[in-house]
């Protein structure tokens, strides 16, 4: 039998390896193909991520303060009238009481610099120092913090500042302003924190009122597209069928679009928010529902007739433990993904915080917008853990 | 044949597609007998015991429980005849999601009043029999644990105590030991027997392996192609029939 085991092998030119066969080759090309276009059409830019990096840095360094608490701040402000042309006399203040800002001269010329101190101020405050222009928009020109016996004084250099419509002398006449800036008092909500946390309960009542509009009409639907039940003559067929048709199609509608459709509708705010999740969630339950109703045992109601009771209590004993706790779970998850999409409607004005988000992102209140995501971030985290906890314990 | 637990008279059965699932089948069974029902799968078992309490309607014949016509009976008189069917399945068929002395109780709702029901209320005394039903199966411990937490021979126990609640004269078993190991089938059976030497419970029970049905048999029958091919003692089913039963090419498997 060892002449068996030697035989030579038939004479075929051995298989070529996987990776060079015609096929994969031509996948291959196939793929680059698409990738490549890809990368040109969705303009994929990797050096922007490195050059943009800086204006994005304010914000994220803004996350690590987040405005929630402060103190009740209290100001000085003192001016004292300043002209910039030699020509033009400045104006004439009525004098200050309390704390005073000096000047050696009151003119001086664009470029030039003064020399500004202050005294009776609140001792160790921030005191920020403002060239006005004769239409009163202030300039920063300098910042420092005043001593402990309430003085200041620091070296400005007089900017070039817009003299206003009237190019006359009036122009000329321009201000130095400080403001001393100090806070006293305990640490309180700050009004940013106050509006966001209105906001954040706006959002999760936003979302609980859309998942229960569609509780209450996806319960009753979904036993109309559950195909054990309906789909025994044609009248129950049809039916199901368009009851499918209209969870599928509602289901691929996104929430923000519907957000968008509903505040023409009924103007911006949470009521749009709420019909738009409400709509999107009837589909999106109403499918999870219908196919929990479908992959009912029919076992336990074989079982709990057999043992001589009555249609209502095998629909109480057999049939809604079987539905009623995936059903909870499948409410409580909807819930959650409501909270984290009520959070991006307000950026079509559907209501929740993510219109006073996209407010402050848009002013480039950094520090604010940070508090904003900061409670999304939280809130979101603990609906997500809630909602498992709940399902674990009904699932 | 009167006094006979039960009587099947030329019963038939053919599903709407025209299958023929039960021919002409014809027996009596006296109070207190251990009837096991032999046969290949899709011979009729299944369907038989389902006509017999009439979770399936049979479409020809008569059966008689204690005498009584129940082909003839209402839906409503059916509901309260069931109570004294015990019925246990190959499956368990328990309410997974459900306590297993919820289970239990569940076997009781043909003697409460439905509208218990919509509160979910069992009377004491009667939360009381079946721990004490638990207490005979030998897992009392586990009455508030889910059913679905418990091994299958633990699960077909909850079935026979469920069964228990119904205080039945008759009990139906279809292939309660089909989906459980060896050991654990005799440990079952061992309660179905008992169910049926203490209580007086009239038995019928389809099984599939012939030693089992040797072992806890009092008498045989064999289905075969919706027809009874044989009617007798455990002992008297030799290689012949058993091949007649069975089929030419079956072999005796034997279980511990």
């Amino acid at each position: 039998m060892k002449q068996d085991a030697l035989a030579p092998r038939p004479s075929l030119a051995p298989a070529r390896p996987w990776f060079q066969s015609g096929k994969f080759l031509l996948f291959l090309a196939g793929l680059l193909l698409v990738y490549a276009y890809g990368w040109q059409v969705t303009q994929i830019d990797l050096p922007e991520l490195v050059i943009g990096a800086k204006f994005v840095r304010p914000f994220i360094r803004d996350l690590a303060r987040p405005d929630i608490l402060t103190r009740q701040r209290l100001t000085q402000q003192v001016e004292v009238a300043m002209s910039v042309d030699p020509r033009v006399a400045p104006e004439v203040l009525p004098p200050p009481r309390g704390p005073v800002l000096r000047v050696p001269t009151q003119v001086a010329p664009v470029g030039s610099a003064v020399q500004a101190t202050g005294s009776g101020f609140q001792p160790n405050a921030q005191a920020t120092l403002f060239w006005v222009n004769p239409i009163g928009n202030p300039q920063q020109v300098g910042r420092l913090t005043t001593d402990a016996q309430g003085e200041f004084s620091t070296t400005i250099i007089v900017p070039e500042a817009f003299r206003g419509p009237e190019a006359g002398p009036r122009g000329a006449q321009q201000r130095l302003r400080v403001v001393v800036e100090w806070t006293v008092g305990p640490l309180r909500p700050s009004n940013t924190a106050i509006i966001v946390l209105q906001k954040i309960v706006e959002t999760v009542f936003l979302a609980l009122m859309g998942t229960t509009i569609a509780v209450l009409v996806a319960v009753p639907l979904s036993f109309l597209g559950a195909r054990n039940l309906m789909v025994k003559n044609p009248v129950g067929t049809t039916i199901y069928y368009l009851t499918r048709s209209f969870f599928n199609i509602m289901r691929s509608i996104e929430p923000l679009i519907l957000a968008i459709v509903f505040t023409v509708w009924v103007g911006l705010g949470p009521f749009a928010g709420v019909l738009a999740l409400g709509l999107h969630s009837i589909a999106a339950l109403g499918k999870l529902y219908s196919e929990q109703i479908e992959s009912i045992d029919p076992g336990p109601i074989e079982a709990v007739t057999a043992t001589g009771a009555s249609a209502l209590q095998v629909v109480r004993y057999a049939v809604i433990p079987q539905i009623v706790p995936p059903f909870i779970a499948f409410t409580i998850y909807r819930w959650d993904t409501n909270v984290r999409m009520s959070t991006v409607i307000g950026f079509v004005g559907g209501g929740g915080i993510g219109f006073i988000l996209q407010q402050y992102i848009n002013l480039l209140q950094y520090r604010q917008a940070a508090t904003a995501v900061w409670a999304i971030t939280l809130v979101v985290a603990a609906m997500d853990y809630f909602s498992a906890v709940v399902r674990e314990k009904y699932v | 044949m009167r006094g006979a637990a039960l009587r099947l008279e030329h019963v038939g059965k053919t599903y709407p597609d025209g299958t023929q699932a039960l021919r002409d089948i014809s027996f009596a069974v006296q109070p207190g007998e251990f009837v096991v029902i032999i046969g290949l799968s899709g011979s009729g078992k299944s369907t038989l015991m389902r006509c017999i309490n009439r979770l399936i309607e049979p479409t020809a014949g008569k059966i008689y429980i204690d005498d009584v016509d129940i082909t003839a009976l209402s839906p409503a008189e059916m509901r309260r005849w069931r109570r004294s069917i015990g019925m246990i399945f190959q499956q368990f068929n328990l309410v997974k999601r459900s306590t297993v002395l919820t289970n239990v109780l569940s076997g009781r709702l043909g003697y409460l009043p439905p509208s218990y029901a919509l509160m979910n209320y069992f009377p004491k005394d009667e939360v009381a029999w079946a721990m004490a039903n638990l207490h005979r199966v030998g897992i009392p411990e586990k009455a508030q644990t889910r059913a679905d937490q418990l091994s299958g021979g633990q699960q077909q126990r909850v079935g026979i105590a469920r069964a228990l609640m119904q205080e039945p004269k008759l009990l139906l078993a279809d292939e309660p030991v089909a989906s459980l190991d060896p050991a654990t089938s005799h440990s079952v059976l061992k309660y179905v027997e008992e169910l049926n030497k203490k209580d007086g419970v009239t038995v019928l029970c389809a099984l599939h392996f012939l030693s089992l049905a040797r072992r806890y048999g009092t008498r045989i029958l064999a289905l075969k192609g919706g027809e009874i091919v044989f009617d007798g003692l455990p002992a008297e089913i030799d290689e012949r029939r058993f091949k007649e039963i069975y089929g030419e090419e079956a072999e005796e498997v034997e279980i511990a």
